[in-house]
C-alpha cells in the first residue's frame, strides 16, 4: 500500500514531466504521433492521480494508523463520513484533492469535442506544469502516504470543529473553483502563445468559468454558514486574511464573467479581459500561499510553513511567464481591437461595473496585505481588521449593487435616454417606498435604510426585466403567465440566469446589511429560574445535564425560550467534549424564523445551577443563505444555457459557439 | 481625444478618488502589533493607541468572574515578560495552558491591557494534531516562527 501510493506520486511527476517534453516536441516538430503520446500521458496523469486518490481514502476509511495521514486526523471511533472527508483535512490531502482535480480537469478539457484545436497542446501543456508542482510539492514536503515510526493504537482524531457537514463541503468547493480557473487561464495563454487575437479562448471557456465561480460562490457562503455554525461567535464574515483570499479571485471573476461578454460583442476590453483571468488564476496560487505560509496574523494557523515558500516560488514563476506573454502580444492585442462608441451605453457601465469590481478587490489586498506593507515602511505592522474593510467596502459595495439596478436597463451600443429613464420610474419607486416605509417603521440607521433601499431598488429593476420580458412575450404567443415566464427564461438562459444571480445577491444583501446593521448581544449569567430578555425573546434557565451521546460527554443547557410572551419552545445550547479533546467545544443552539435568528451559545458554567449564556438576535441572516442558494439556481441556469448572445448579436459568425 | 481615451481618464479619475478615501480611512482603522516585551518594558509609549498582541497563556493566572462577566489572565512570552489582560466579556473556546491567545484592546496606565477581543489561535486547530500529546514545546516553537515573520 505504502508502494503503491508513493509510486503515484513520483508517477505522477514522471508522467507530467513527459507529457511536456512530448507537447513540446509535437509542436516544434508538427508531429501528430508526440501530440498523440502527450494526450496518452494526460489520460494516465489522470489514472494515476485517481489511483492515490482512492488509495487515501480506503486507508483513511480502513483507519490504517501505520500511515501519517490517517493517525493525524482520524481515530477508531470517528464516523466513516468523517475519516473519508479527512481526506481535505490537512495539508498532504489537499494537495493531493487539487492534484486530482487538476488532472481530471485537464483530461476532461484535452479529450473534449475540441481536441485537435491547435490551442490544445498549449493548454495541456500548461495544465500539466501546474499538475507537475503539486505532484512535486507533495513528493518534496507533504506526502500524503508517509508511514509511522510505530504504528499507533488509535489515531489523534479530526479536530471538532471540522465535524461539521459545512466542513466537508466548504474546502472541496473552494478547490473546485480554485482548480478551475487553472482551465480558462491555460486557454487564455495559449490563444496569446499562438497569437490568436479572437474572443475563441473565451467561447471555449465560458462554462469553465462559470463553474469556477459557481464553487467560489458556493465554497464562501458554505464557509459562512459553518463559521456561522460552528465557531459560536455568532458571525459569518470575519475579513480574516484567509477569508478575504477566497474572496479576492471572486471578485475578479466577476469582473471577468462581465467583461468577457463585451469582447464577445463587441470585440473590446481584449487585454483587459486576459489580465482578468491571469488575474484570478495568480490570485488563487496566492490564497493557497497566505493561508500556507503564515506571513499573516490570523486565527487561521497552518502549521507547515515551508509550503508556503513552495507556492510563492510557483506563483512568481507563472506571473512572469504570463506577464513575458502579455508584454511581447500586447500591439497586438491593441490593433484588433475595437473602440467604446457612446459614453452613455451598456458597454460603459459594464467597464464601470468592472472598475469597481477590481476596486473592491484592491481594497480587500490592500487591507489584507497592510501589515506588511506598513511594516516594511514604518517597522510597525498595523492590522486593519474589521473596521477598515466595513468602511470601504461599504460604498463600493453599495455601488454595485446602485449599478446592478442600472445596468440591465441600459441598451447596447447607444442608449436612448429618455427611454432608460422611463424604464427606472417602476424601481426608484420601489427604492423610495422601501426608504420611506423603512423610516415610517421607525427603524433606525441611515446607511442601513440607504443600503436596503437601493437592494430593493435593484430588485425591483430585475423583477421588472423579467415582467417586460414574460409580457412581451405573452402579447406574440398568448401563452398563460407561468408558461410564458418558464418559456422566456429557457430561452435566454444566459441572460435571465444572470438576472437570477442578481437577485440571489440582492436577498443576500438583505441579511449581510441587516444582520450588521440590526443585530444585538446580550452576555449574562444566570442561575436556575432566571431569565435573560433580549429584542422581543425571553429566555429562562431550566437546568444543566450531562449526556453521552455517539460516545462523547455533552454538557446540555435546557433554556425555555418567550417570543412577545408566548412560549416557542426550548433551545439547547450544548458543549460537547470530544474523547480526542481537551477542551469542550461550543455547540450554538438557533431558533430561526424567517425575519431572524435566535441565537444561543452556552459560555461557561460554575455548577448545575448557575451558567453564563451568550445571546444573539441576528435579524435576516438566514436571508443570506438562501440568496446563495439562489445564486446557485442562477448561476446553473446560465451555464445550462447554450451559446453566447442570441442571433440578435452576431458578431464573430462562423466560429463555434460551444462551450465544454 | 478619443472617447475610448475620455472614458479612461474619467475612470482615473475615479480610482484615484477611490485610493484617497481608501488611504483616509487607513490610520483610524488599524490596530498597530507590538510585542509583550515592548509593552511590558515601555507600555506607557502606547498609551492611546489601538494595540494587538499575542502570547501564551499562563493558565493558572486565569480568573472568571461570572458574576460579573469578568475575565482576567497572563499572557507570556519566554523571557521577555509577560502582560496581564482583563477583559469584559467570556472566554473563547480552546482556553488552554500555553495556547496562543491574541488580544485587541489599549495598554492602562497600571500596566494592564484592556482587551476589548480574546482569541485564541490554536496551530493545531486545522492540523489535527491530537491535543492527548498536545506538544507544549511545538507550540512554542510555531509562537517563535511566527514571530520571525
Amino acid at each position: 500500500m505504502y508502494l503503491i501510493g508513493n509510486i503515484a506520486i513520483y508517477l505522477g511527476i514522471a508522467i507530467s514531466i513527459y507529457g511536456l517534453i512530448a507537447n513540446a516536441l509535437g509542436i516544434k516538430q508538427k508531429s501528430g504521433k508526440w501530440l498523440e503520446s502527450a494526450r496518452g500521458a494526460v489520460l494516465s496523469l489522470a489514472f494515476v492521480s485517481s489511483i492515490s486518490s482512492f488509495l487515501l481514502l480506503y486507508i483513511l476509511g480502513t483507519s490504517q494508523f501505520q500511515f501519517k495521514y490517517v493517525a493525524s486526523y482520524t481515530n477508531e471511533s470517528l464516523p466513516l463520513a468523517y475519516k473519508l472527508t479527512a481526506f481535505w483535512a490537512g495539508n498532504a490531502g489537499s494537495l493531493l484533492l487539487w492534484a486530482f482535480l487538476l488532472s481530471i480537469y485537464t483530461a476532461m478539457v484535452v479529450f473534449s469535442k475540441e481536441q485537435k484545436n491547435p490551442m490544445m497542446p498549449y493548454v495541456s501543456s500548461i495544465l500539466m506544469l501546474n499538475v507537475l508542482f503539486f505532484f512535486t510539492v507533495m513528493a518534496l514536503n507533504a506526502n500524503p502516504f508517509e508511514m509511522t515510526d510505530k504504528i499507533p493504537a488509535d489515531g489523534k482524531g479530526l479536530n471538532p470543529m471540522l465535524q461539521n457537514p459545512g466542513m466537508i463541503l466548504h474546502p472541496v468547493t473552494l478547490y473546485m473553483g480554485y482548480v478551475g480557473l487553472a482551465v480558462p487561464f491555460a486557454f487564455g495563454i495559449a490563444a496569446l502563445i499562438l497569437k490568436r487575437m479572437d474572443s475563441e479562448w473565451i467561447k471555449l471557456t465560458r462554462r469553465w468559468t462559470l463553474l469556477a465561480w459557481l464553487f467560489l460562490t458556493l465554497g464562501n457562503i458554505i464557509g459562512g454558514w459553518w463559521a456561522y455554525l460552528e465557531l459560536g461567535w455568532g458571525g459569518y464574515w470575519a475579513w480574516d486574511p484567509v477569508e478575504n483570499a477566497s474572496f479576492l479571485p471572486w471578485l475578479t471573476v466577476s469582473a471577468f464573467l462581465h467583461s468577457v461578454m463585451i469582447q464577445e460583442r463587441k470585440n473590446m476590453l481584449k487585454t483587459w479581459n486576459l489580465s482578468l483571468i491571469i488575474l484570478s488564476y495568480i490570485l488563487t496560487l496566492f490564497g493557497t500561499f497566505l493561508v500556507r505560509s503564515g506571513i499573516l496574523t490570523s486565527v487561521h494557523a497552518f502549521g507547515d510553513s515551508n509550503l508556503g515558500t513552495y507556492f510563492l516560488v510557483f506563483m512568481a514563476f507563472m506571473m512572469l511567464f504570463s506577464l513575458y506573454i502579455v508584454m511581447t502580444r500586447y500591439t497586438l492585442i491593441k490593433k484588433d481591437s475595437s473602440p467604446i462608441e457612446a459614453y452613455f451605453s451598456k458597454e460603459s457601465s459594464f467597464l464601470l461595473n468592472n472598475l469597481i469590481l477590481v476596486a473592491a478587490a484592491f481594497a480587500v489586498f490592500w487591507g489584507t496585505m497592510y501589515p506588511l506593507i506598513s511594516e516594511t515602511f514604518t517597522g510597525t505592522k498595523v492590522n486593519v481588521g474589521a473596521p477598515y474593510f466595513d468602511k470601504v467596502m461599504a460604498p463600493i459595495l453599495l455601488g454595485l449593487i446602485v449599478l446592478m439596478g442600472i445596468c440591465p436597463l441600459i441598451a447596447w451600443q447607444k442608449a436612448v435616454i429618455e427611454k432608460f429613464l422611463k424604464n427606472m420610474l417602476w424601481p426608484l419607486a420601489m427604492g423610495v417606498a422601501t426608504a420611506i416605509i423603512l423610516f415610517a417603521a421607525g427603524v433606525k440607521g441611515i446607511y442601513a435604510i440607504v443600503g436596503l433601499s437601493a437592494t430593493s431598488f435593484m430588485f425591483g429593476t430585475h423583477v421588472l426585466e423579467f415582467a417586460r420580458g414574460i409580457g412581451a412575450r405573452r402579447k406574440a404567443t398568448k401563452e398563460n403567465v407561468l408558461k410564458a415566464a418558464f418559456k422566456l427564461t429557457v430561452k435566454n438562459q444566459r441572460r435571465y440566469g444572470g438576472y437570477i444571480v442578481h437577485i440571489g445577491i440582492a436577498v443576500i444583501a438583505v441579511g449581510v446589511i441587516s444582520s450588521h446593521a440590526y443585530s444585538s448581544e446580550v452576555l449574562k449569567t444566570l442561575n436556575t429560574g432566571e431569565s435573560i430578555k433580549i429584542g422581543e425573546y425571553a429566555l429562562q434557565f431550566n437546568s444543566l445535564t450531562e449526556q453521552m451521546k455517539n460516545g462523547n460527554g455533552v454538557v446540555v443547557a435546557d433554556v425555555a425560550v418567550f417570543y412577545k410572551g408566548k412560549d416557542i419552545g426550548k433551545i439547547k445550547p450544548e458543549k460537547i467534549f470530544y474523547e480526542t479533546w481537551p477542551e469542550p467545544s461550543t455547540e450554538v443552539a438557533i431558533k430561526t424564523n424567517w425575519s431572524q435568528d435566535l441565537y444561543v451559545v452556552l459560555s461557561s458554567w460554575e455548577n448545575k445551577d448557575k451558567v453564563t449564556l451568550m445571546v444573539k438576535v441576528n435579524p435576516f441572516v438566514s436571508w443570506i443563505w438562501t440568496g446563495g442558494i439562489i445564486m446557485v439556481i442562477g448561476t446553473a441556469f446560465a451555464l445550462a444555457g447554450g451559446g453566447p448572445a442570441s442571433s440578435r448579436y452576431q458578431i464573430n459568425k462562423g466560429l463555434k459557439t460551444v462551450g465544454r | 481625444m478619443s472617447k475610448n481615451k475620455k472614458i479612461i481618464s474619467g475612470l482615473a479619475l475615479a480610482a484615484v478618488a477611490f485610493i484617497i478615501m481608501m488611504f483616509s480611512t487607513m490610520p483610524s482603522a488599524g490596530s498597530k502589533e507590538i510585542t509583550i516585551s515592548d509593552l511590558a518594558e515601555n507600555g506607557s509609549k502606547f498609551e492611546g493607541d489601538y494595540i494587538m498582541t499575542q502570547g501564551l497563556l499562563n493558565k493558572d493566572s486565569v480568573k472568571w468572574d461570572a458574576d460579573k462577566l469578568e475575565l482576567r489572565f497572563e499572557i507570556y512570552e519566554e523571557n521577555q515578560g509577560t502582560l496581564q489582560i482583563f477583559h469584559k466579556g467570556i472566554k473563547p473556546d480552546n482556553f488552554t495552558e500555553d495556547v496562543i491567545v491574541l488580544v485587541e484592546g489599549f495598554i492602562k496606565e497600571d500596566g494592564v491591557f484592556e482587551a476589548e477581543k480574546v482569541q485564541t489561535k490554536c496551530p493545531t486547530k486545522y492540523e489535527g494534531e491530537g491535543m492527548e500529546n498536545y506538544d507544549t514545546q511545538m507550540h512554542k516553537e510555531i509562537y517563535k516562527n511566527d514571530k520571525q515573520d
